[in-house]
Parts: C-alpha cells; structure tokens; sequence
C-alpha cells in the first residue's frame, strides 16, 4: 500500500540520482559559520593563527538547545571574523587555510556497549554536532531527547520530495546497510521498538536495496510513499505514515511521534561507528546556469563560486542562487558564502526558471486551495494579507500556513502568496511580541503603584 | 571567475524558486481548444457565417479590452487570451442568423461594464459572456429568438428558421419527429451556434476535467440536479426518462455546466461551496423551465448563482489540517454545554 496526504502538487523532479557520488576538492579556504543549527550560536574556540586538525572541534556553546561545529579540513587558523552567511548577514566565522593533509582528530567510535545506550548515543550526537540535515538544521540530540517516553511513532524521512535533490537517495543506494545501523541507533536513543522509514516509490531501486538487507533485523519498516511534494514535510510525513495529524501549531511530538531525515540518521551512524563528527555531506549542485548536475560529496564551508567551478562553471550567468530544494529553498546573496550543515543542494538558476509577472492578477480559479497541505484557503489569505486585515488572517489560519509553496507553486496567474504568508506571519510575531509588551509594562505599573 | 562573480547581480525571492508552466493565458487557450469541436460542428452545420459571428465576436472582446486598459492607464492584459475567450463564449450562445454587429454590442457590455469597470480578470462578479448575452437577450429578443434550419434537417424543413426543441418541450404542439433523443445528442438541431452538439461540448468538457483546468464538481452538481429535478417531477404525456434526457440535452445547458457556470471568477473556490453552486444552478434552471415565461433557464440560473459565490464561498470555509472530527465533535459538545449552562 502506498502512503500519502491530501493536497500537494508535481513539480518537474529534475532529479538525477544516475550521476555517481563525486567527491568535490576542499577549497583552499574554508569557512566554518558559529550557527549551523536552530538554537543557540556556538563561540570559536580557537583563536588566529592556531592549527586545527580535521573533525577538530572549533565552536561551541553549552546551551541545551545547540550543537558544536568541526573544522572541515586541517591547516591553519587565517581569520576568526563575521563572513557572508548562506542565509544571509554576517555571522562569526571561522576561516581555515588548507594543508590539503586532511590530517584527523576524530572521536573514538563508540563501544558495543555503548551503542545500546541511550545516554551514550545521545552524547555522542550531542558530541558530533548533528542537526536536522534535511534543511531544518535543529539540533538532533535535543530533538530526540525531547521526544523521550512522549514519542511511540519514530519516523525517518527518506522522501526527498523536493526536485533536483539526489542526496538521500544517494545515501540509501551508497551506504544502505550504515544508513539502517544511524536509524537503529536513533531508535535506541528516542526509546522505541521501531521506526518507520518513509521513502517515495521513485526511489524504488533504493527501497528494494533497503528491503532485502532485512530492516527488521533493526527494527525498522519501510513505507513506500506516493511521489507528491510536500510528501517530506513533517506534518505530511506523520500523518502519511501513522495516519495521526499534529495539532494546528503543534509539533509531531504533539502526537506521539518524531521525524528525523535520512542524512541526519546517517550522520548518526558516522558519528557512533567512526567517531566522525558532521563535516562534509552530499550536496546536488544543479541549475541550469551549470551545464550538468553534480552530487558533490561536499565538505561543510565549501564557498558557492568555488562549488560551482568545480562542477564545470557557468554555461549561462546564474541569476539566484538557491541553497536546499526549490520549493523551499531560499536564496543566498554571496558568492563567498560557503555550504553548512544543512545544504542539500546548490541551484544556480537562470531566467529559464523564472516565471517572475510584474503585475500578477488573481483570477480567483482556486487552484491554491485543491493543493495545498495544510487545507488552507490561500486565495482569501492573501486578499485579507493586502487589506491588512489581522482578524481574518487570523480566521482563515494564516499562522497555520508552513511555507511548502505549493500554492504559489501551482498559482497560474503567479501571485506571490507565499511570501505574503511569510510575511503576515512576521507580523503576527511582532503583533504579539508588542502585546506582550504593552501587558508586561500595565503589569509594572500596577505592580508599582 | 572573480571579475564574471563582480559584474553578477544576484536576485533573491521568496520560495518557491519554481513554478508550474500552466498560466492564466495558458489555461484560456485550453479551454478554447476545447471549445474547437463545437466551433467547427457549428461551422458544418450552420454555414460560414457562424464562423464570421464568432471571430467578430472575439476580435470586439479584445479590441475592448485592450482599449479600456489604454484609455485607462492601466497595464494591458489581452495577452491572458481572457478576452479572446469570453467573446467566443458569448458568440456560442448566440443564434447562428445574427448579424456580425451584434456580439460587438454584447462584448462591449461584457468586456466594459462586466469585467473591466469592476478591475477585469478575477474582479467581476457576474460572468462577461452570459451578462452580455443577458444584455442581448433584453435589447434584441427577436434576433435571439430566430433559428436558422441546421444543414442536416435542410430538405426535411421548410423555410430556413424553425423552432428549437426547447419551444416544443415547453410549448404547444408535439415533438416533431426529427428531434430524436439521438439527433439532439448529436447536434443536428438548430440552436444557439455552440450549443447544439451535447457530444462534443462533453468532449470538450471532459477534456477540462482531465486537464484539471475545471473540477468536475460544479458540472456534475449542475446537470446531476437538473436531471435528479425532471426526472422527479416528470411531465404529462412523456415516459420520465425521456422527458429528462430531452431536458438534459436541449437548450444551452451542457455549454452552462461546463463553460459557464465553471467560470474561476464568478464561482464558488471551496470545493463543498462548488457543489452547493451546481445544485443552485440546477434547481433555478428547472424552475425556469417549468414555472418561467421563457424556456431557457440555464442563463439566468448561472448568473444568479454567481451572485451567490461569495456568500457560499465564505459558508464553507474548511477546518485545517490538525483539527480532526473528533475535535470538531468536541468543540460542537462544548458550546452545547456552554448554551445549556447559560440557560
């Protein structure tokens, strides 16, 4: 049987899982952002002119909800300064000169005792610095530690529903057998029986592979899932596979369960069997300013203009740069800014993938609503989004709205719906930042009188 | 590289990066595309004349159209093919003898004071191409009334106007025996210009639901009520299927349910709304028919209905994802118990 959800659309997938795994040269400079995850920025913990060894631990902060970060090559320290963030600003970082010796510092693997051992494992992702690789970059042992004695539905996402990325699959044809090892251990660690892997039936290839090395054995079933995006998305992902749906601004661990990506699970495993903390990953490098795809074996730190010459340059000058998948992604503004944790691909588009109307006009056709997940009713959103109308944003569940694009995606007169919710979405958090505001200081005063 | 990175301006936008390849001018070219058959059995059956109705009719639409956005500064918006789509649609509904100048007199009551007046494409409230023929039918009856002899019935008739079969469901006399259930599936009936073949409007239609360019929710509503109607109520001196499928099959009916009542603008988006919508449209379409002093109803049905489309659409506004029955039963039990603690 095949799983699925209401609602999504079919975007051309453009994938091309065929191109073999190659590995991209480090740069000679790598630079190493302190915030890598959802939480907490960590503080350097070397200094100018120092010498770090690879999987060297660079930053850190002892925040509950953070993760370290590791130095991706060996050499010398150059810089401990703000640089270029792919997701915009200025963000401390550090910068390390190649030795190209890629000389080691890595953790020792764990002990057959302690890879049964919840608090070990934990410690350990906690240790390696895994976050959400999906994109969400939320730090993992927080994540699973969370869901501890709430959680009885581990799901592991292997939809990749986003077009043009090819790195989980990947990851499933090239190391099937650690990839159902990093799911086992984060099941020990959330405390389940099993874990159910959801993966798209275009990955048909990857789910057979997955199927005949008995994941069972691990505690694991696979669900094939129906090729539709938002198919990845957690919610999406819940309820396809449990059939229970997270309440309206609730998390999955709301209902019992948990989602953890492919490449995070097997970042898991890396960090457990090989003691390698998260330095590099797969990164599908596509677009059609470049003349093919690459899925690059990427090293974190990996600046986007030295990515894209090392895939071939620039046929066509690029005119964004997208870090993630399309739906979601968001567009970098640096060429210098470099991959992070949680970039699963680099997309250097042209005008070929812009469908950009300077005037667009509603024709109310209602396309938006038959797609969208989350059973929302886009087209009146955005019409009290533009009248500025909070009481019926709020009625019609703006805040609801998780930003899948499928709206926007399908809309054939391309008005810009999703980024209105975003924005609404902006307002309503300043809404209510100021109100809370507002009560704090009546309190004060009254407290005062 | 660095002096190609120096001279790039990076764009940045909002996700998604991507879109569909499906546009509004995309989607009116589909539906005149289905509209062809009709088009061309209209041409067949009706002589080269209809053909010349039909292009006055559209050239007039887009001549409007783009000269009130001039005329107004406003940015130009033939290119949707919108226009080009609601003069064909209009040209349809009109008999096959009318002169070329009168669908330039509806179009511009569609195009100027339907659609534009109120912000054009998305804006309007009433569907361009049934007001204007609305507007036609009130202004010019006799021309809208006078049908010419279809050429498969040249010879068997007298004269070249004769009565549509509508006039004799609903009026005096029998059916004549040329209007069998078969030739008004067909089309070879006189008519309005794109209504007389039901098969090949049902193509057409069928088409569009396939496409996804419509739902199949307001069609299926529309005509599933109207037959549901006739079928209960039925009429002297006819089996009730019979008198059903003549209902089904004559007038403009089909061209309504598929072409007119799915207009984006003028109907229902929620998807329970756009059922409510159709049942609407077929329940005033039979009491048009039954209790009215004109036989067709399906013009008038829409166009009331599509006054109604924002009051249903606001009606039906669904629960999110999350909120499951469970909860919706939960919250009716609360308020419940909250009215009775009040009492």
């Amino acid at each position: 049987m095949i799983h699925t959800f209401k609602g999504g659309v079919h975007p051309n997938y453009m994938k091309a899982p065929e191109i073999p795994v190659s590995v991209i040269t480090p740069p000679q400079q790598v630079v190493i952002p302190m915030a890598q995850h959802i939480g907490a920025p960590n503080k350097p913990l070397v200094a100018k002119g120092d010498y770090v060894k690879m999987g060297q631990k660079i930053g850190e902060n002892p925040a509950p909800v953070s993760a370290p970060v590791h130095a991706s090559v060996s050499g010398k320290v150059l810089a401990v300064e703000p640089r270029p963030h792919p997701l915009g600003d200025m963000i401390m970082s550090v910068v390390i000169e190649n030795d190209f010796q890629d000389t080691p510092d890595f953790m020792e693997p764990l002990n057959a005792e302690q890879l049964k051992d919840p608090d070990a494992i934990l410690a350990r992702i906690r240790a390696a610095g895994v976050v959400g690789m999906g994109g969400a970059m939320f730090p993992t042992a927080f994540k699973i530690r969370g869901g501890i004695g709430k959680v009885d539905k581990l799901v592991i996402n292997g939809a990749e529903c986003e077009p043009y990325l090819n790195g989980d699959h990947l990851t499933m044809l090239n190391y099937p057998e650690q990839l159902l090892k990093g799911i086992e251990l984060v099941r020990i660690a959330s405390g389940v029986d099993k874990a159910y892997y959801g993966i798209e039936v275009n990955k048909k290839d990857a789910i057979d592979l997955l199927n005949s090395l008995h994941p069972e054995k691990y505690g694991i079933e696979i669900v094939p899932e129906a090729v539709k995006y938002p198919q990845g998305a957690e919610k999406m992902q819940v309820y396809a596979v449990t059939g229970r749906q997270v309440k309206p601004g609730g998390l999955p661990s709301g209902v019992g369960a948990n989602v953890v990506s492919t490449r995070t699970c097997y970042a898991v495993y890396q960090a457990c069997y090989e003691g390698r903390p998260v330095i590099e990953r797969i990164v599908t490098v596509a677009g059609s300013a470049l003349a093919k795809p690459v899925n690059g074996l990427t090293r974190v730190g990996t600046p986007f203009g030295y990515l894209a010459e090392q895939c071939g340059g620039f046929v066509k000058d690029p005119r964004k740069i997208v870090l993630g998948g399309p739906m979601m992604g968001i567009c970098a503004t640096s060429f210098d800014a470099p991959t992070i944790k949680g970039t699963a691909g680099v997309l250097f588009f042209t005008e070929e993938e812009d469908r950009h109307v300077d005037e667009p006009q509603c024709i109310r056709c209602g396309k938006c609503i038959t797609v969208c997940p989350m059973k929302l009713e886009p087209v009146f959103m955005y019409m009290y989004y533009s009248k500025g109308d909070f009481e019926n944003m709020e009625k019609y569940h703006i805040t609801d709205c998780f930003e899948c694009g499928s709206c926007s995606f399908n809309c054939p007169a391309r008005m810009p719906l999703t980024h209105a919710f975003k924005t609404a979405k902006l307002m309503f958090q300043a809404k209510a930042a100021k109100e809370k505001a507002a009560a704090e200081a009546a309190a004060a005063k009254e407290a005062s009188k | 590289m660095s002096e190609k990175k120096e001279r790039i301006v990076l764009d940045v936008a909002y996700q998604p990066q991507v879109r569909t390849n499906i546009d509004t001018r995309r989607l009116m070219l589909t539906v005149i595309l289905s509209l062809l058959p009709a088009v061309i059995w209209s041409v067949i059956q009706f002589g080269f004349h209809s053909l010349v109705v039909m292009l006055s009719s559209m050239a007039s639409a887009v001549f409007f159209e783009w000269g009130y956005r001039k005329l107004m500064h406003k940015t130009a918006s033939i290119d949707d093919c919108s226009a080009a789509l609601t003069g064909l649609l209009l040209a349809l509904t009109l008999p096959p003898t009318a002169p070329w100048w009168l669908p330039v007199i509806g179009t511009f009551f569609a195009i100027v004071v339907v659609k534009q007046l109120y912000g054009g494409i998305g804006k309007n409230f009433l569907n361009p191409a049934l007001a204007g023929r609305a507007f036609l039918l009130a202004s010019y009856a006799l021309i809208l009334g006078t049908y010419a002899v279809p050429r498969a019935l040249s010879g068997v008739v007298d004269g070249v106007t004769m009565a549509t079969p509508l006039s004799y469901l609903y009026g005096e006399g029998t059916m004549p025996a040329y209007f069998s259930l078969k030739s008004m599936f067909l089309g070879t009936i006189p008519g309005a210009m794109g209504e007389v073949s039901t098969l090949l409007l049902v193509i057409g239609g069928l088409y569009l639901i396939l496409r996804k360019v419509i739902s199949w929710r307001i069609p299926v509503s529309f005509l599933g009520t109207v037959a549901l109607l006739t079928l209960i109520f039925g009429h002297a001196g006819m089996n009730r299927f019979d008198w059903m499928l003549y209902n089904l099959l004559s007038g403009g009916l089909v061209l309504a349910a598929f072409f007119m009542a799915t207009d984006y603008a003028t109907s229902p988006v929620t998807l329970n709304g756009q059922l409510l919508y159709g049942f609407g449209c077929g329940v005033i379409t039979v009491l048009i028919r039954y209790f009215g002093g004109y036989p067709e109803g399906s013009t008038y049905a829409v166009l009331i209905m599509n006054l109604c489309a924002w009051a249903i659409d606001k009606g039906f506004h669904r629960h999110q994802f999350g909120v499951t029955e469970e909860d919706i039963e939960a919250e009716k039990a609360a308020k419940k118990a909250a009215k009775e603690a009040a009492k």
